[in-house]
């Protein structure tokens, strides 16, 4: 093995190990030293709440901001810039389509159609991989439909497992970029004139997303050394979805908005949009890693030598809630989908070894960097476990000793007090969730209301089998050297 | 820099400093510290835990009234001796004293308060002299020496009846005792068996339903029923016996005794008779034993003169 290949495996070995390690200490600790344990548990867990507190702030000055601008007229905005014209620049989208059907991709097109922006300025590629056999019939019915709506309309189809490619998103992703490129020189189109988003197929751009990204690169000094992020939300389908599946994607609408704030830390995440000429410099998304939506951030990221940032946008993308058939199987799709997300601890390797061997970057950003992507990581695995489940087992296995100490005593009374801390966001964030909902349709029965305020009884549960055990497993895979296939997220939508 | 990102960095500070001034104070908390504001220091206390059955009583630490009933866990007690009062309107005070060390838990958690006027309820309908529960049946039997009457009653004290009436034995009864069967009661003094048959069936062996037997020789230090419920087995300053339950019946003499005054346990679920006896050891000189005997009629041979119970004759002839 190589040098280099030692230094990626033990970079993939490390947040596992850390996790585990953490783990096994705190454990071990219980057992030999319980009062010592204790005290970690209470440190963490008002860590932990002092957090969440400073995180639902952040939480609620975003949804602030969001509520201003959504609705503000972008392209009346994009009008008033005195130096940049608006109208030179094109929106490349591509829809990355796998296995999902017309009713998926038929109103992601149709929210292209009636957003508020030239469709003149807009080129679409629907991005179907060869080896889905409807992805022909598809493609034919969607070009009749909306081929004629944009300024250009290409179809591609990519081929299935090209050398070196494995059967990702990021790699039909790519194909099409390269498709897209050859006609935008076709076309004699600079491509630094185009702003290339590259959506998910079930994602529903918000009418004025194309004005607030324009806006946003033509404001923005350095335009080409910026992704920019709108806001997933999951209102597709969410008056349809279950209970379970709905708070699990509100929260994680909840956590991009927060993280729309921490600009220092803040990276791509699913349906995000960047200079097309940047994604040319840094050859496209990569086309054998999962996490191709934070890894092309820090391919642009070390191409630029760390002068590359995400620029959030606040306006919505919205996406459909994945559910499955019964509560077992939405527990299932729920949970792969977060351990494929959680599997962005695959970017940690990525990073860390192209950082070391990097020069140019400041070393303070390098290790600034890679602690933040490490921290985040292993604090994803283990939140939940240490706030869960370790202040019980003092308790339990602490012994005749432990139980005669103050703190046995102390212990469930202080967590129960900072937990009851959390009650207070718990009441923000539900009060947050009805605020971004869309209204219900009239099919919807209007007790659903109601349910939607009491399912976020269902956290604690929720953050027991969800909380931490994905990015666990993902973790512990990559330790493992069993790399995670993709799989993609089941999509449905239900009429009731 | 953005309104936003203005606002972010004083929240991340005023976090920072929540989390740095707040920590040592909860610490200090779980770990059984108080903080003296008189002094700016930690000392270590003690905790005293409390619970009663029944819970929700009034809890006085030196005389002073705490605010939480039971159970209630007193925090940050600075070490000493410690007066604790538990009140409960009904019931009994509970009082104790208790020594709190520094990082210690006293546990005070199995004190159970009395009920001050416990529910008392009269059962005997008459006049009474002695009484015994018989579990099995969910009896009690009432004996009035006076009149010489036996009464039953359920636990309650409902269904008060008479039962029976007993021929009088003089000196008193030393003990009474039932039958295995719970039909039949004996009594004895030193020298006289009294039995009463409670039961309404009449018995074909015995002529009488109350009668006594007399032993002008011996002295009955133990009478026992035999688990036939028919049979006695009498422990006397001179021998081992066995007799019928009727009044011309002729005991059976197993064992003498050396012992006068030889006292004995019968285990009725074996038959098993167990006795101390005075035995000359080689150095001349008597000591006490414990014996034990077995009664059952397959072990002993008993059949040779022990009579049949009386059914048992009935299917024999």
């Amino acid at each position: 093995m190589s040098a280099g290949k030692r230094t990626k495996r033990f970079l993939e070995i490390l947040p596992g190990s850390i996790s585990w390690g953490i783990i096994i200490f705190l454990v071990v600790m219980t057992v030999w030293r319980p009062v010592i344990a204790a005290v970690i548990i209470i440190i963490f867990d008002f860590y932990w709440i002092i957090r969440t507190v400073y995180l639902t702030t952040l939480l609620v000055l975003a949804h602030r901001r969001l509520s201003r601008e959504r609705s503000k007229d972008w392209l009346a905005a994009c009008r008033s810039l005195p130096k940049r014209k608006w109208e030179d620049l094109y929106h490349l989208v591509i829809f990355p389509v796998y296995k999902e059907g017309l009713d998926i991709l038929r109103p992601s097109l149709e929210a292209l159609k009636t957003c508020h922006y030239p469709k003149s300025r807009i080129i679409v590629v629907m991005a179907f991989e060869r080896r889905h056999a409807p992805a022909g019939e598809y493609a034919k019915i969607l070009e009749a439909e909306f081929g004629g709506t944009f300024g250009a309309y290409l179809t591609t189809f990519h081929p299935d497992q090209l050398p070196g490619e494995k059967r990702l998103k990021g790699a039909n992703a790519t194909w099409a970029a390269r498709k897209a490129k050859d006609l935008l020189e076709q076309k004699k189109i600079p491509l630094a004139e185009v702003i290339v988003s590259c959506f998910d197929a079930d994602t529903c751009i918000d009418r004025e997303y194309f004005g607030c990204l324009a806006y946003h690169f033509l404001t923005n000094p350095k335009p080409h050394q910026a992704s920019y992020q709108p806001v997933p939300v999951y209102n597709n389908n969410i008056w349809q979805a279950p209970s379970l599946a709905r708070i699990i994607e509100i929260s994680a609408s909840f956590c991009q908005m927060i993280e729309s704030l921490r600009l220092e830390k803040f990276v791509t995440f699913s349906s995000h949009s960047m200079s097309f000429k940047t994604l040319v410099d840094i050859d496209y998304w990569p086309v054998d890693m999962i996490s191709d939506d934070s890894v092309v951030y820090w391919k642009a990221f070390l191409y630029y030598k760390g002068d590359y940032r995400v620029i959030p946008l606040y306006t919505t993308v919205s996406m459909d809630v994945a559910y499955g058939k019964n509560l077992f199987k939405t527990l299932e799709v729920q949970y792969k989908q977060k351990r494929r997300w959680a599997w962005g601890v695959e970017n940690f390797p990525f990073v860390v070894s192209r950082l070391l061997r990097d020069h140019e970057i400041p070393l303070v950003l390098k290790i600034r960097r890679s602690f933040h992507l490490l921290e985040s990581h292993v604090t994803w695995a283990l939140w939940a476990i240490i706030m869960g489940v370790m202040p019980s087992l003092p308790l339990l296995v602490g012994g005749v000793f432990f139980a005669q100490t103050p703190i046995s005593q102390n212990l469930p009374r202080v967590i129960g007090v900072l937990l009851n801390f959390t009650l207070g966001t718990s009441i923000v964030w539900i009060l947050l969730s009805r605020a971004i909902l869309p209204p219900r349709p009239k099919e919807v029965h209007w007790i659903t209301n109601i349910v939607m305020v009491v399912e976020w009884l269902f956290v604690p549960f929720l953050i027991l089998i969800l909380g931490s055990t994905p990015a666990l497993d993902a973790q512990t895979r990559l330790m493992l050297a069993k790399y995670m296939e993709f799989s993609a997220t089941e999509k449905r939508r239900t009429v009731v | 820099m953005t309104r936003e990102q203005s606002i972010r960095t004083v929240l991340f500070y005023m976090s920072l400093a929540i989390f740095f001034l707040g920590l040592p104070f909860i610490l200090a908390f779980s770990l059984g510290y108080k903080f003296d504001p008189r002094t700016l220091k930690f000392t270590r206390g003690g905790l005293i835990m409390i619970k009663t059955v029944p819970g929700g009583a009034s809890v006085f630490l030196n005389k002073l009234l705490v605010k939480d009933k039971t159970p209630v866990m007193l925090n940050e007690l600075i070490p000493g001796t410690y007066q604790i009062d538990l009140e409960l309107e009904g019931h009994y005070s509970y009082f104790a004293e208790v020594r709190v060390e520094p990082g210690k838990v006293v546990r005070l958690e199995k004190v159970i308060l009395f009920p001050l006027r416990p529910d008392i309820q009269k059962l005997n309908k008459e006049k009474i002299s002695a009484f015994w529960i018989d579990e099995i049946k969910a009896t009690v039997y009432y004996i009035d020496k006076e009149s010489k009457t036996i009464y039953t009653s359920d636990l309650e004290g409902d269904h008060f009846k008479e039962a029976a009436s007993f021929p009088p034995l003089i000196p008193p009864p030393k003990r009474w005792e039932l039958s295995p069967d719970r039909d039949k009661l004996l009594f004895f003094n030193a020298h006289e068996i009294g039995l009463v048959y409670l039961g309404a069936e009449e018995h074909p062996a015995v002529r009488e339903r109350m009668f006594t037997v007399q032993f002008p020789y011996d002295t009955i230090n133990e009478v026992f029923w035999y688990s036939d419920s028919y049979h006695l087995v009498m422990l006397t300053d001179k021998k081992v016996m066995i007799t019928e339950a009727r009044q011309d019946a002729i005991p059976v003499s197993l064992i003498s005794l050396n012992k006068k005054n030889a006292t004995g346990s019968y285990d009725v679920r074996t038959d098993t008779l167990f006795f101390i006896d005075a035995q000359e050891a080689v150095d001349g000189k008597m000591y006490d034993n414990l014996y034990k005997i077995e009664l059952h009629n397959r072990l002993y041979p008993f059949s040779d003169f022990i009579r049949l119970k009386p059914n048992e004759r009935r299917e024999k002839n």
